[in-house]
């Protein structure tokens, strides 16, 4: 099933939000595992059976851990770091995990179509899909640096600590700076920059698998916001 | 008159920061229609020409411009940049950098996006395009997992989706294999056919030989020669060498050579057969004794699943194994190319041999020393084709210093002065000349002790005078006792320098005896 980066985002947006508001009873713990396991279950859809089960065993520990071992009463320093562990993993794996999710299931060229139609300057679009491209450029170049450092062996700098951050950053920073003046030379080669107004290959039509997701949503945001504020 | 579609008169131009002009009165008349070649030594001005056609001269290099440049009725100093992207299209030397999205598809329609066309157009270009290529296979892929050629490929076709009447090539070789040199003439074909205009700046010249109409010959910012396409063919060897150009001809045997190992055609039945003089030439040197032993070097990218301890590769692996020499014998002190296409295993091999895959647990004997894991790292250094990311210090001196590990002054302005880099030795490496960093490279090697020195593609984007350059250093360097080992793809170079050849098919390495 293939979301509309829309609906993405406006889920990444609500999870965001409830995982800002602490759960306190029966309800809005219920409504919280259900939200977690929404982006779970649309990664195994889109075929991330590693990532979706890590993240589910993951969870899943934590909250057994939580709910199982650990009680108001516990004591010690052991169970104090579980206890800490555990509710950072149960309050924030959840906003995590939906972002993996857009992350890793929305092409580029969608994600750039959805800004467009939600009129998001082209200036802001760009610069943040440069920025998904620079990523593996980024880790590529890293790895030839790495390389060529474990050849000289000096991995560890000469024991020196300055000395092995400078060794991997200033070649890091040379090469992407000019990667960086060329693609821009290339770019504006190819019209980016022009007065037109850019337009997408990529048409996206909200489905009702998008509609429901918003729907949803709204309603788990809903119930956060009535039960803990309102009532 | 309509004819001329590009027509550059009296242009003198230089650089901001520059102390010489990159062109000095250089005009040019270009019709319509025309497939036109650019060459030159480095720096005599091609890339400037390009740039002054594509209009990033002077709309994005800052610099003094005197001169008219007028393409296809459009005056280039007056009109914008992303005006004249539906008019010219240019494919740059390095696809790390011109590439604008992640996946494949994105990126061929990046342009028609760019220029507002309606998305049904943008389709209908996307697939006319990539009929016309050939590249249905490369289409719904990421643009980091492909080859080289691959790549240039994708290029190739983000340029042409744009549908511009003239394109230009800003030595779209560099990175290339001999097939897909082929494959990018086929493409410059392609758009000949179709009447478009076609520029080309190479170093290069032999996969273009037929297809040029006309060559134009820089020196120093001008133009100093023009002969129609078979009067260029037909240069003596000699003379080209003096214009610093590479041969308009790669020799046949050559050809057979690079050609030999398609995986189509060893695919077809059993291994590819060695004629006898491979092998002869190989026992020779395994017999004797004054090699570098090479043994059980194994290696695959398919990694095994492993829970507790990884797994080491064997022969066992057999079809699986991306890299397969049970014992091989490298000759001491000699210059041996290594020659295959790209993804047989070369880069694997040399990568594999200075040690920089772990779960290759191959060893190295040398003077009967044997050098096993971490150890052959002291043993065999690299020079990488990037040569920037292997300079860690701010200058020469201290460059050369860190590879030793006890200090010592004179043994490093020894191995300077050896190198001819004396005089820079407290520049700061980043400020010197492409070649003068590949030397910086090879005096830390030296420095570290290594007497295996590999070289990954040194001489990719270089014209004919550097790549002697470099040839005559590799001979030097065997000369002076280390064993050099070089891929490349360049039959220029092996003829001016190598002993041997050692062909690489499908991860598996013979000898070859070299074709005097």
């Amino acid at each position: 099933m293939r979301l509309d980066p829309r609906t993405k985002l406006f889920m990444v947006f609500v999870v965001s939000a409830i995982v800002m508001m602490s759960a306190t009873t029966p309800l809005l713990w219920a409504v919280r595992i259900a939200v977690t396991m929404v982006p779970i279950v649309l990664l195994i859809t889109e075929k991330h059976y590693a990532s979706a089960f890590r993240f589910l065993v993951l969870y899943g520990i934590a909250l057994a851990l939580l709910f199982g071992l650990l009680s108001e009463g516990s004591t010690g320093i052991v169970a104090a770091l579980l206890l800490g562990y555990c509710c950072i993993i149960v309050q924030f794996l959840p906003a995590m995990i939906t972002a993996w999710y857009v992350v890793r299931t929305t092409k580029i060229g969608d994600f750039v179509s959805a800004m467009q139609r939600m009129h998001v300057p082209d200036g802001i679009t760009i610069s943040l899909a440069v920025v998904m491209r620079f990523f593996p450029t980024i880790k590529e170049e890293y790895a030839s640096i790495r390389d060529a450092m474990k050849m000289r062996g000096v991995m560890l700098g000469g024991g020196n600590a300055a000395k092995m951050i400078e060794f991997r950053m200033i070649p890091l920073l040379f090469s992407c700076v000019n990667i960086g003046d060329e693609l821009s030379a290339a770019a504006i080669t190819r019209g980016l920059g022009g007065k037109v107004k850019r337009t997408s290959a990529t048409e996206l039509h909200m489905k009702a698998a998008d509609w429901l997701m918003v729907v949803a949503f709204i309603a788990a945001a809903a119930v956060f916001v009535v039960f803990k504020y309102v009532v | 008159m309509t004819d001329q579609i590009i027509k550059i008169e009296n242009v003198k131009y230089r650089y901001k920061g520059s102390a010489e002009d990159s062109l000095d009165d250089v005009s040019l008349t270009v019709k319509a229609g025309e497939t036109l070649l650019l060459c030159g030594a480095s720096g005599s001005g091609k890339t400037s020409v390009i740039r002054l056609i594509n209009g990033l001269i002077p709309h994005y290099y800052n610099g003094e411009l005197a001169g008219n440049v007028t393409v296809a009725g459009k005056n280039i100093a007056e009109t914008e940049l992303c005006d004249l992207a539906g008019t010219v299209g240019t494919v740059f030397q390095n696809p790390r950098s011109q590439f604008f999205s992640v996946d494949t598809d994105g990126e061929i329609v990046f342009g028609p996006e760019n220029v507002g066309l309606p998305p049904s157009e943008i389709r209908k270009r996307k697939v006319q395009v990539v009929s016309e290529m050939g590249i249905e296979k490369l289409l719904d892929r990421s643009l980091f997992e492909l080859s080289g050629g691959e790549k240039q490929r994708i290029a190739c076709a983000s340029v042409a989706a744009l549908l511009p009447e003239i394109i230009l090539l800003d030595e779209p070789s560099s990175n290339l294999d001999w097939a897909a040199m082929e494959n990018l003439r086929e493409i410059i074909l392609t758009w000949k056919k179709q009447g478009k205009t076609v520029i080309v700046s190479e170093h290069r010249l032999w996969y273009l030989s037929g297809i040029i109409d006309r060559a134009v010959f820089m020196k120093k910012g001008r133009i100093a020669g023009t002969w129609n396409g078979e009067d260029f063919a037909k240069i003596p060897e000699k003379e080209l060498q003096e214009m610093a150009l590479r041969p308009t001809a790669a020799d046949r045997k050559y050809a057979d050579l690079f050609r030999d190992d398609e995986p189509e055609k060893s695919e077809t039945g059993t291994e590819p057969k060695d004629d006898p003089a491979v092998i002869a030439a190989g026992r020779e040197t395994v017999s004797g004794n004054d090699g570098i032993i090479l043994r059980d070097f194994y290696f695959s990218y398919k990694k095994k699943p492993y829970i507790f301890r990884r797994h080491k590769f064997t022969k066992e692996d057999g079809e699986d194994l991306s890299l397969c020499v049970p014992e091989l014998s490298l000759p001491k002190g000699k210059v041996i190319a290594v020659v295959g296409r790209n993804g047989t295993g070369k880069s694997t091999f040399l990568r594999c041999l200075c040690g920089l895959e772990k779960d290759c647990t191959g060893s190295l004997e040398a003077d009967g020393v044997t050098y096993k894991g971490r150890k052959r790292i002291g043993f065999s250094y690299m020079v990488m084709q990037d040569v920037n990311h292997q300079l860690f210090t701010d200058s020469v001196a201290a460059e050369v210093l860190l590879s030793m590990t006890v200090k010592d002054e004179k043994r490093c302005l020894e191995i300077l002065r050896r190198l001819g880099l004396l005089g820079y030795k407290d520049t700061h490496p980043m400020a010197l000349s492409g070649g003068q960093k590949q030397r910086v490279a090879i005096a830390s090697a030296i420095a570290a002790g290594a007497e295996l020195l590999l070289f990954d593609e040194p001489t990719s984007g270089l014209d004919y005078a550097h790549m002697v350059k470099v040839g005559k250093m590799l001979r030097e360097l065997a000369d002076g006792g280390s064993t050099v080992l070089v891929s490349t793809h360049d039959p220029e170079l092996i003829r001016l320098c190598c002993d041997t050849e050692l062909v690489i098919r499908r991860g598996r390495a013979s000898f070859r005896e070299f074709l005097q």
